[in-house]
C-alpha cells in the first residue's frame, strides 16, 4: 500500500510539471494586464467548452464524409466528388440542407415530447467529450470520477430515444424507439462492466489517469494486451450503444422504415444524426483512451527524447510533444471510425432475439467473468496488473 | 461436470469460429477497397449501347406503306397510323404516324415485322421528360437521328464488358485499338463464305469428274 502511495505521489509530482498547461499560462499572460486570477479564469472557461464543442462537430464532419468515401470504396463506387475537393464539402452541404428543411410536427403527436427527445439524445453525448483528454493537460475537467460520467451520461440517450420514439404518433416510430431503449439498456452493463475491469487495474476512475497506467512501457503497456476480452466486449458494446450496423435495428429501414426518426425531418433530424456521428466518435475516442494509451506514443516521450538528446521540459518539446499526443488521440480514433464502416458492409444485421441473446447471454456472462480474472490477476500479479 | 465442460469448450469453439469468420468478411471487404470503381460517371461518362440494344424506334415516314402490322404486332396496339385511301393512285396515303414512348416497352415487335423496314432500333435511351404527353412520339420526332455517344465531346465513351479484350474488365484507358474477345461477326460470315465457295468448287470438280 505504502508502495503504491509513493508511486502515485511519484506520478503526482512528475504531472505537476509535465505538460502544456494552457489554463495557468493564459491566468498568467492575463495576470500581466492587471487581470484578477479569478477574473482570468472565468474568461477562459468558456474556451475549452467551445473549442470542444466546434471540435466535436468538425469530428462529425469528417466522420461523415469518411463513412461516405470508404463505404464508397468497399462498394467500388466513386462517392461524393463534386461538392470541394474530392467531395469535402459533402457533409456541410447535407447540414445545410437540413437546416433550411422545413421543421414538420405530424398532427397529434405530442409536441413537446417530440421537440425535446433529439435534445435529450444529444446533449448528453455531447456532455461526454468533457472527460475526453487529448493530453495531460488537454481536457476539459480531470473528474475523479470520469469514465463513472461517461457511463452515466450514455444511458439518458435511450429516455430521449423512447420519446422521440413515443411521441411520433407512428408505430414503426414506437417500435424503434423500444428496441433502441432495449438495445442500449442490455448493452450498458458489459459496457460498465468492461470499464470497470480497466478501471480495477488503473485504480481510477479519471480518464487521466488510466492513460497515464498505460504510458509507461509504450505500445507494451497499453491495456490492449492486458484486456484483450474486454477490449472486444468494449468494441462491441460500443457499436450497439451508438446503433452502428451489426446492431442496427432501431432504425432498419427494412423493417421499421427509419425507426424512431421516422416523423423527423430538419434541423430535429439533424440531431439525429449528428448525435449518433458524435456518439460514434466519442466511443471511438474512448477506445483510444481506454485500451490504446490515449495520447501516448507506441513509443514513450521520455525514450525518444533521451535518444535524440532533447530536453523533455523545454518548451519547443512540450509542443510538440503535446501536438504529437493529440494527433495519436485522433489516429487511434478514425482508425475504429475506420474499422466501424468496414463492420458496417461487411456484417449484416442482427435479429432482436439475436441481440438481446448475445448482449445477455454471453457478452454479460464473459465480461463478469473478465472482471473477475482480471481481479484476480490484480492480487496475484500486483507488478503488471496495477495492484 | 465433464459434460458441462464439453458445453463450455463447445461454446467457446462457436465464438471463435464465429469472430474468424467476421475476420474473413472484413478482409474480403478490406481487398474491395483497393479496387476500381466500376461504376460509370453518367453524364461525364456514358457506355456505348451493343449493336443490338432496343432504344427509341425511328421511323422513316417515305417508306411506310400503312399496311399496320406494327399495330397488329405491338402487344397493345401502340402505333397509331393515320392513313386514307387515296382513290385515284389506289394507294393507301400516310398522314400522320405516332408511338408513345411513356407506354412502349421497347420489345422490338414492330421493327421485326416491318415488311418494308422503315421501323428500326436506335441506341437513344434519355427518355426522360417532365411531361409524360411529351413521350408520345409523332412522324417528326420519329423521324430524328439519335446522337451518338461517341460523338460528344463532353462525354467520354465507355465500352460495354463484352465489348473489352479478353481478361480485362475495366473500360477505362483501353489501349488504342484493342479488340472485344472472340471473333468479330464479319470475319465469321467471311469464313463462312470462304468455305461455301470451296465446297462449291469441290461439288463442281466432282461433277466435272
Amino acid at each position: 500500500m505504502g508502495t503504491v502511495l509513493v508511486r502515485n505521489l511519484h506520478i503526482l509530482s512528475v504531472d505537476m510539471e509535465s505538460g502544456i498547461d494552457l489554463q495557468g499560462s493564459v491566468i498568467q499572460i492575463l495576470g500581466g494586464f492587471g487581470v484578477p486570477a479569478g477574473l482570468a479564469k472565468v474568461i477562459w472557461m468558456p474556451v475549452p467548452m467551445l473549442l470542444m464543442l466546434v471540435a466535436a462537430t468538425v469530428g462529425v464532419l469528417v466522420t461523415v464524409w469518411l463513412e461516405r468515401k470508404i463505404s464508397a470504396a468497399a462498394q467500388q463506387r466513386v462517392g461524393p466528388e463534386l461538392a470541394g475537393p474530392l467531395g469535402t464539402l459533402q457533409p456541410v452541404a447535407d447540414g445545410l440542407k437540413l437546416l433550411f428543411k422545413e421543421d414538420i410536427i405530424p398532427t397529434r403527436a405530442d409536441p413537446w415530447l417530440f421537440t425535446i427527445g433529439p435534445a435529450i439524445v444529444v446533449i448528453p453525448v455531447f456532455l461526454s467529450y468533457l472527460i475526453v483528454p487529448f493530453g495531460q493537460n488537454l481536457v476539459i475537467t480531470d473528474l475523479s470520477i470520469g469514465a463513472f460520467l461517461w457511463i452515466a451520461l450514455s444511458s439518458i440517450t435511450p429516455i430521449g430515444l423512447l420519446m422521440s420514439g413515443y411521441s411520433s404518433n407512428n408505430k414503426y416510430a414506437l417500435i424503434g424507439g423500444l428496441r433502441a431503449a432495449a438495445q442500449s439498456i442490455s448493452y450498458e452493463i458489459p459496457l460498465a462492466l468492461s470499464v470497470l475491469a480497466i478501471v480495477l487495474m488503473s485504480n481510477s476512475l479519471s480518464t487521466i489517469d488510466i492513460v497515464n497506467q498505460q504510458a509507461d512501457y509504450g505500445i507494451l503497456s497499453w491495456n490492449l494486451w492486458r484486456q484483450p476480452v474486454g477490449f472486444v466486449i468494449f468494441w462491441v458494446a460500443a457499436l450497439a450503444e451508438t446503433e452502428r450496423l451489426p446492431f442496427d435495428l432501431p432504425e432498419a429501414e427494412e423493417e421499421l422504415v427509419a425507426g424512431y426518426q421516422t416523423e423527423y425531418t430538419g434541423m430535429k433530424f439533424a440531431l439525429f444524426y449528428l448525435g449518433s456521428y458524435v456518439n460514434l466518435v466519442l466511443s471511438a475516442l474512448l477506445v483510444s483512451v481506454f485500451y490504446l494509451g490515449g495520447w501516448s506514443l507506441p513509443i514513450p516521450v521520455e525514450t525518444l527524447t533521451q535518444w535524440l538528446g532533447v530536453d523533455e521540459f523545454s518548451p519547443v518539446v512540450q509542443v510538440i510533444t503535446g501536438s504529437l499526443g493529440i494527433t495519436m488521440v485522433l489516429l487511434k480514433t478514425y482508425l475504429f471510425v475506420f474499422l466501424a464502416v468496414l463492420l458496417r458492409w461487411t456484417t449484416p444485421r442482427v435479429r432482436i432475439d439475436q441481440l438481446l441473446n448475445l448482449g445477455w447471454k454471453f457478452l454479460l456472462p464473459v465480461s463478469l467473468a473478465n472482471l473477475l480474472i482480471t481481479a484476480a490477476l490484480k492480487l496475484a500479479f500486483p507488478v503488471a496488473f496495477g495492484g | 461436470m465433464l459434460k458441462f465442460l464439453k458445453q463450455v469448450s463447445d461454446y467457446a469453439k462457436d465464438s471463435f469460429q464465429a469472430a474468424k469468420y467476421i475476420g474473413q468478411g472484413l478482409a474480403v471487404t478490406f481487398d474491395h477497397m483497393g479496387r476500381r470503381p466500376v461504376t460509370v460517371q453518367y453524364p461525364y461518362e456514358k457506355l456505348i449501347p451493343s449493336e443490338r440494344y432496343r432504344g427509341r424506334i425511328h421511323f422513316e415516314f417515305d417508306k411506310c406503306i400503312s399496311c399496320e402490322v406494327c399495330v397488329r404486332v405491338c402487344p397493345i396496339n401502340l402505333p397509331v397510323v393515320d392513313w386514307e385511301f387515296n382513290k385515284e393512285q389506289k394507294k393507301k396515303k400516310l398522314n400522320h404516324y405516332s408511338i408513345d414512348f411513356g407506354v412502349c416497352i421497347f420489345c422490338g415487335n414492330c421493327v421485326e415485322y416491318c415488311p418494308t423496314n422503315c421501323l428500326s432500333m436506335t441506341e437513344e435511351y434519355e427518355l426522360s421528360a417532365y411531361d409524360r404527353h411529351e413521350l408520345n412520339y409523332d412522324n417528326v420526332a420519329l423521324g430524328r437521328l439519335p446522337e451518338k455517344v461517341t460523338l460528344d465531346p463532353m462525354v467520354q465513351p465507355m465500352r460495354e464488358l463484352a465489348y473489352l479484350p479478353k481478361g480485362v474488365t475495366d473500360p477505362h484507358d483501353l489501349p488504342k485499338g484493342s479488340q472485344r474477345a472472340g471473333r468479330r461477326p464479319e470475319d465469321i460470315l467471311e469464313e463462312i463464305e470462304a468455305e461455301k465457295a470451296k465446297r462449291e468448287t469441290a461439288s463442281a470438280e466432282s461433277e466435272k469428274n
